[in-house]
C-alpha cells in the first residue's frame, strides 16, 4: 500500500535572505495600513478574510501538520460563536471575559470529539469528526428556546475593553488583525518545535513513533485541543464581526469550506490556508457580482490548482519566487519525506 | 535520525511560512483594495446629483434548493421595470444581483458588500428568513431601505422590525391564520398539523390554531419531519396511524413534493382532506407534484388563475417573456419593483433624504396582481387579501383557483 | 405491529436505494482508495438525463438502461484526463480535485436542467400502489426493493465468480502484487471508477421517483453515501449492503421512535458503529 507521500517534497525555500525578509515586513505594514487608506469595506473584507484564516490556520495543525483531515472543524468554531451570542445578548459584553470563556467552550467541544474521533484513522476518523459537528448543529437547530432555532441568535454586541472603542469597523479591525497576528505566531511557534516535529512524525509514520515510546494519542489530543482553542478564537470573533449566528455555522458545509480553504492554499504551511481563506472568500465574492455561473468557476479554480498547483496557492507563489531568483537546487532544507507504509496521510 | 528531521523540518516550515506569508497577504492586500476602490467613489458621490442612476442590490438566492424562488423574483421585477423602461423619478435605474445561498452568513457578507462596497441606495430581496434577521441590524443602523421580497418571518414585522424595512410579500400569520377558522368551517373540527421544522414552518402552524383553535377545533397530533427531509414515507405511516380527518401542512421547495408525492402513493391524500399553506402547491412545485396536488385547499395572497384585470396582464405578459407561468414569488418580485419604482416617483428621485424616502413609500399603494396593495404605516408590512385556493384541473393543465376571499389581512405587529 | 411492519418495509426501500449509490462509492475506493465527492454528481447528472429520456422518448426502462451509461461516460472523463494523473499524488488532491468537480457538476446541470423542483413519474404499472397489511403501499418501492436485491446477488456473484471480478478484488486485495502479474491496473482503475459512477448514475434514475430531481439533492445525497459505505466498511461490497440496509431502517425507525433526533439519527448510528468497530462493519482493518 504505498501511496507514496514522499512525492510531496518540503517546498524549495532557496533564495537571498534579503528578499525573505523584505516581504513580511511590506506585508505587515500593508495590512496595518490597509484600514487607514482604503475604504471602509475593505476594513470588513479584511476583517473577514483575517477571521477565516484563523480559521484555516487551525486546521492545518490537524491537516497538514499531523495529518487528520477533519470534516467537523465547524464545531469548535460555532460552539465559540454560540457563546458569546448567548452571552454578549445576556449581559457580559466585556471582552475580556467573554472572549476566553468563549475559548474554553469550543476547546472542550473540540477535546470531547477528539477523546471519541481519534480512536478511527484515515476516512473513518473523518467522518467521526463529521458525526460529531453535525450533533452539535442538530442541537444548535433544535434547542430553539437557547440558540433560536434555525432563525439564529442576532444582535451580538460589538465587544468592550477598557479604554477602547471596538464598535467600530477600523478599531474591531485591528482586534482581529492583533488576535489573528498572536494566533499564527503562536501556531508557528508550536509546528517548530519538537513538539510539531512529534506531530510530523504522527503524520508521517504513527506506528514508528510508538515503537519510539510516544504516546501518540495524547500527542494527537493536544493537536486537535489546540487546533480547537485557535478555531474556537476565529468563532468567538466571527460572531462579533457579523452580529448574528446562526446553526449554519455548525453546519458540515463551514467543515468542508475551512477544508476547501487549507488544501487551496496548501496544506502544511501556515500561509497557504490564510491565502486559501483570501482566495475563497474573494472568489465567492467576485466571482458571483459578475456571473451566476461562479459555483462553476470556483469548483473549476480547485481544479486547477490540484493539475497546476500541486501544493496549493502558496506553493505555486514559492516557487514563482524561487524561480525569480533562480532555482539553485530543488531542495537545500529537507528531502523528500521518508516513505510511510501503511498508515500514512489522511485516507 | 528523529532530531535530524525535527531540525531540517522546523528550519523548511519557518522558511516557507515566511515566504508564502509574504506572497499571499500581498495578494491579498491589493485584492481588497481593487474591491475597495468602487467604494471609495460611492461614498463620495453628492445626493444631488440626478443623473446618476439609481443602484439597486437585489439580494436573493440563485442556488441550492431555492434557486427557482430567485430566479422567478428576478424575472418578476425585470418585467415591471421593463414596463417603466428602467426609470423612477428622473433617474435610470441599475442593478446589482448577489446570490443569497440560503446561508445568513452569506447573506450577511453579500449584503454588506452591496450597501459597504457597491453603495446602492437600496436593497431588496431576501428569499430565506434567517438571511433577513442576520442583516437587519446593518439595514437598519445604515438607513438602508430594504424591501423584502420573500422572507416571511413574523419577528420581521414585530420585535425585529425596522422603520427602513419594507415587506411586499407575507407574514407567516398572514397566510396561516386567517385559514384555521375557514378550516373549522368547511373541512373538518379536529385536524392533524405537519410541518417542516424550522421557524417559519412552526410559525405558520401557531398560527393556524390561533384561530382554528377558538373556533371549537381539536388538533389530534403534530407530526414534524426536519427541514430536508429526504424520505417521508415514516412520516406518512405515523400520520396516518393518528387517523385524521383533516392535515393541515407547511412544506415548500423540495420538501413539499417529497410530502405530496409519498402522501399520495401511500393514500393520505384519498383517506383524509390535504391542505396546507400555499407554498406546499405554488407554481414552482407544481408541475412537479402533479396529480398528487390534485383537490388540496391551501391559503395564499395570489393564484395563477386569480381574475381581476392587472393579474390577466401580469400572468400574460410574464408568460409570453420568460415562457413559464408566473408564481407567487414572480408576483412578489414584479410588485417590489413597482413599490420602489412608485417611491422613488413619489420622493422625485431623491435617495440620500432617507426618512422621505420612506414616507414616500409608506404611501404607495396601488391595483396588484393580488388585490389592493397597501403597507401598514405601524409596521411597513403589506396589508393583503388571503384567498382560499384549490388545486383543479384547468383545461390541459394543473392550477390553483382561488374560490374564496377571506378579507383585507394585516399582521397584528404594532 | 402492522405500523411496525409496514416500516421496516420502508426503510428496507430506502436502505436499497442507499445500496445502489454506496457500492459504487465504495467499489472505487476500494480499488483506488479516492473518496470520490463527486459521486453525488454524478448520482444527479444521472437523474437528470433520466428525466430528458423520459420526456424524448416516454420510456422509464429505456432512462435507466441509458442514463448510467452517459453517467459512466461521464465518469471516464473525470478519470482519464484528471485522476489518472494524480494517483502518486496525495488524499489532499484528490479530495479538493473531486470536490471541485462536485461543485462543476452541480452548477453544469443546474445550467442545463434548471433550478426548479422537478419529478419522475414511476414509470407505467409501477404508479399504482398495491395493498399490504391492510393499507396502500407504492408498487415502485417494493420493485426497488426486488431490484435492488437482485442487482446485489449480481454484482456479488459478479466480483465472485468472473475473472474480471477477480481482478478487481485482487487488486483491491494488493495492488502491487496484482500489477507484477502482468494486469493493466491502471485499465482496470478506469473500468471501475467508469462503473462506480454508471451505477451512481442508475441510483439517480431508480431514486428520482422517491426523492426527487433538483439542484442540492447531491450534497445530500454524498453525505448519506459517505455514511452508508463507512458503516458498512470502506471498500468492502457486503458492507455496502448491509450498510445501506442498516443506515435505511435507522432513518425510518429513529424518524418515528425518536423524532427530536430526527436530524442526526444516521449520524448517531454511524459514530455507535465506528466507536465499536473503527473500520466500519465489515472494514478489516482501519485506513
Amino acid at each position: 500500500m504505498n501511496r507514496a507521500p514522499g512525492a510531496r517534497t518540503f517546498l524549495p525555500a532557496s533564495g537571498a535572505s534579503g528578499g525573505r525578509r523584505v516581504v513580511p515586513v511590506l506585508v505587515a505594514a500593508a495590512l496595518l495600513l490597509v484600514p487607514l487608506a482604503g475604504s471602509r469595506f475593505a476594513a470588513t473584507t479584511l476583517t473577514e478574510m483575517l477571521i477565516f484564516a484563523i480559521f484555516a490556520m487551525s486546521l492545518d495543525l490537524l491537516v497538514g501538520y499531523t495529518g487528520l483531515v477533519s470534516l467537523g472543524h465547524a464545531a469548535p468554531f460555532g460552539v465559540a460563536a454560540y457563546a458569546v451570542a448567548l452571552l454578549s445578548t445576556h449581559g457580559s459584553v466585556a471582552l475580556a471575559a467573554t472572549l476566553p470563556a468563549a475559548i474554553v467552550a469550543g476547546t472542550a467541544a473540540a477535546a470531547l470529539i477528539g477523546v471519541f474521533a481519534l480512536r478511527a484513522a484515515g476516512v473513518y476518523f473523518l467522518m467521526l469528526t463529521l458525526a460529531f459537528a453535525q450533533m452539535a448543529y442538530a442541537v444548535a437547530h433544535e434547542w430553539a428556546g437557547v440558540t433560536g432555532g434555525t432563525n439564529g441568535l442576532s444582535g451580538i454586541p460589538r465587544p468592550v475593553l477598557p479604554g477602547a472603542d471596538l464598535g467600530g469597523t477600523v478599531p474591531f479591525y485591528y482586534l482581529v488583525l492583533l488576535l489573528g497576528g498572536l494566533a499564527a505566531l503562536v501556531l508557528a511557534r508550536i509546528t517548530g518545535s519538537p513538539f510539531g516535529a512529534a506531530l510530523a512524525g504522527v503524520r508521517e509514520n504513527e506506528a514508528r513513533m510508538r515503537a519510539m515510546g510516544y504516546d501518540t494519542f495524547r500527542l494527537k489530543m493536544a493537536a486537535f485541543a489546540i487546533a480547537g482553542a485557535a478555531a474556537a478564537l476565529s468563532g468567538a470573533l466571527y460572531a462579533y464581526y457579523n452580529g448574528f449566528v446562526s446553526p449554519d455555522v455548525l453546519y458540515w458545509t463551514t467543515s468542508g469550506q475551512v477544508l476547501v480553504m487549507v488544501l487551496l492554499g496548501g496544506a502544511r504551511t501556515l500561509a497557504g490556508p490564510a491565502v486559501g481563506a483570501a482566495a475563497v472568500l474573494l472568489l465567492q465574492n467576485l466571482a458571483s457580482s459578475y456571473t451566476e455561473r461562479w459555483t462553476l468557476i470556483l469548483g473549476a479554480a480547485f481544479i486547477l490548482v490540484v493539475l497546476a498547483a500541486p501544493s496549493g496557492l502558496a506553493g505555486a507563489a514559492a516557487r514563482l519566487g524561487g524561480a525569480r531568483r533562480r532555482l539553485r537546487a530543488v531542495d537545500p532544507g529537507a528531502g523528500p519525506l521518508p516513505p510511510a507504509p501503511s498508515e500514512g496521510t489522511a485516507r | 535520525m528523529g532530531e535530524d528531521r525535527r531540525v531540517a523540518s522546523r528550519k523548511a516550515i519557518t522558511r516557507r511560512t515566511l515566504l508564502c506569508g509574504a506572497a499571499g497577504a500581498g495578494l491579498a492586500g491589493a485584492a481588497v483594495a481593487g474591491i475597495g476602490s468602487p467604494a471609495a467613489r460611492g461614498f463620495g458621490v453628492p445626493a444631488v446629483l440626478a443623473a446618476a442612476p439609481v443602484k439597486v442590490g437585489l439580494l436573493v438566492s440563485y442556488s441550492k434548493v431555492y434557486g427557482q424562488l430567485g430566479e422567478d423574483i428576478t424575472a418578476g421585477m425585470t418585467l415591471y421595470l421593463d414596463g417603466v423602461g428602467w426609470t423612477a423619478g428622473g433617474r435610470r435605474i441599475t442593478w446589482i444581483r448577489e446570490d443569497e445561498e440560503i446561508d445568513p452568513q452569506v447573506g450577511v457578507r453579500k449584503a454588506r458588500k452591496l450597501i459597504e462596497a457597491d453603495g446602492v441606495d437600496l436593497l431588496t430581496g431576501i428569499v430565506a428568513t434567517p438571511t433577513a434577521y442576520a442583516i437587519r441590524d446593518m439595514v437598519h443602523n445604515s438607513k438602508t431601505i430594504l424591501v423584502v421580497s420573500n422572507a416571511g418571518g413574523n419577528l420581521l414585522t414585530r420585535a425585529r422590525r425596522s422603520p427602513y424595512i419594507f415587506r411586499v410579500s407575507f407574514t407567516s400569520w398572514q397566510v396561516s391564520a386567517p385559514f384555521g377558522k375557514w378550516f373549522y368551517d368547511n373541512v373538518a373540527r379536529t385536524a392533524v398539523l405537519t410541518a417542516a421544522n424550522y421557524g417559519f414552518g412552526t410559525e405558520s402552524l401557531a398560527a393556524f390554531k390561533e384561530t382554528f383553535v377558538p373556533a371549537g377545533g381539536r388538533v389530534t397530533g403534530e407530526v414534524l419531519p426536519p427541514l430536508n427531509n429526504t424520505d417521508y414515507a415514516p412520516y406518512i405511516a405515523q400520520i396516518q396511524k393518528l387517523g385524521p380527518e383533516a392535515t393541515y401542512n407547511f412544506y415548500s421547495g423540495s420538501d413539499a413534493v417529497r410530502f405530496l408525492q409519498a402522501a399520495q402513493q401511500y393514500g393520505l391524500t384519498k383517506a383524509s382532506r390535504t391542505t396546507g399553506a400555499g407554498f406546499m402547491v405554488e407554481q414552482d412545485v407544481l408541475p412537479a407534484e402533479g396529480a398528487a396536488a390534485l383537490g388540496i385547499y391551501s391559503p395564499l395572497h395570489w393564484a395563477l388563475t386569480l381574475q381581476n384585470p392587472e393579474n390577466l396582464a401580469f400572468t400574460r405578459a410574464y408568460k409570453a417573456r420568460f415562457k413559464r407561468d408566473a408564481s407567487v414569488f414572480a408576483m412578489q418580485g414584479y410588485d417590489a419593483a413597482r413599490v420602489i419604482v412608485e417611491g422613488l416617483n413619489r420622493a422625485g428621485g431623491n435617495t440620500a433624504d432617507k426618512d422621505r424616502l420612506v414616507e414616500a413609500m409608506t404611501a404607495v399603494r396601488f391595483a396588484s396582481p393580488r388585490g389592493p396593495f397597501e403597507f401598514d404605516p405601524n409596521t411597513h408590512n403589506v396589508i393583503q387579501s388571503v384567498y382560499v385556493r384549490q388545486v383543479r384541473q384547468v383545461g390541459r393543465d394543473i392550477a390553483n383557483v382561488a374560490f374564496v376571499n377571506l378579507g383585507r389581512i394585516a399582521d397584528p405587529g404594532k | 405491529m402492522t405500523f411496525y411492519l409496514l416500516q421496516a418495509l420502508n426503510g428496507c426501500a430506502y436502505g436499497m436505494l442507499l445500496f445502489l449509490l454506496a457500492a459504487g462509492l465504495s467499489l472505487i475506493f476500494g480499488l483506488m482508495e479516492i473518496v470520490n465527492l463527486a459521486h453525488g454528481g454524478f448520482y444527479l447528472l444521472g437523474a437528470y438525463l433520466g428525466l430528458s429520456i423520459v420526456r424524448w422518448t416516454g420510456s422509464f426502462w429505456l432512462a435507466l438502461a441509458i442514463a448510467p451509461l452517459i453517467t459512466g461516460g461521464a465518469g471516464f472523463l473525470l478519470e482519464w484526463p484528471f485522476l489518472r494523473p494524480l494517483y502518486r499524488r496525495t488524499h489532499l488532491d484528490q479530495i479538493l480535485l473531486t470536490f471541485g468537480f462536485a461543485f462543476v457538476l452541480t452548477d453544469l446541470t443546474r445550467w442545463l436542467w434548471g433550478a426548479g423542483v422537478q419529478s419522475l413519474p414511476a414509470p407505467r404499472g409501477l404508479d399504482q400502489s398495491v395493498v399490504i397489511l391492510g393499507t396502500l403501499f407504492p408498487a415502485y418501492r417494493l420493485f426497488v426493493i426486488g431490484a435492488g436485491a437482485a442487482l446485489a446477488l449480481g454484482l456479488w456473484l459478479g466480483l465472485v465468480r468472473s475473472r474480471l471480478g477477480a481482478v478487481v478484488r485482487a487488486g483491491v486485495a494488493n495492488r502491487e502484487m496484482t500489477q507484477a502479474l502482468g494486469i493493466d491496473v491502471a485499465a482496470v482503475f478506469t473500468g471501475v471508477f467508469v462503473f462506480g459512477t454508471a451505477l451512481a448514475g442508475l441510483a439517480g434514475v431508480a431514486a428520482a421517483p422517491i426523492l426527487g430531481v433538483f439542484p442540492g439533492v447531491d450534497f445530500e445525497i454524498l453525505i448519506v453515501t459517505l455514511i452508508v459505505v463507512v458503516v458498512g466498511g470502506l471498500g468492502t461490497f457486503s458492507g455496502a449492503f448491509w450498510g445501506g440496509l442498516l443506515i435505511g431502517e435507522a432513518e425510518t425507525f429513529g424518524k418515528v421512535l425518536v423524532p427530536q433526533a430526527a436530524l442526526v439519527v444516521i449520524y448517531i448510528v454511524m459514530a455507535a458503529v465506528l466507536l465499536a468497530r473503527p473500520a466500519g462493519l465489515f472494514g478489516g482493518r482501519a485506513r
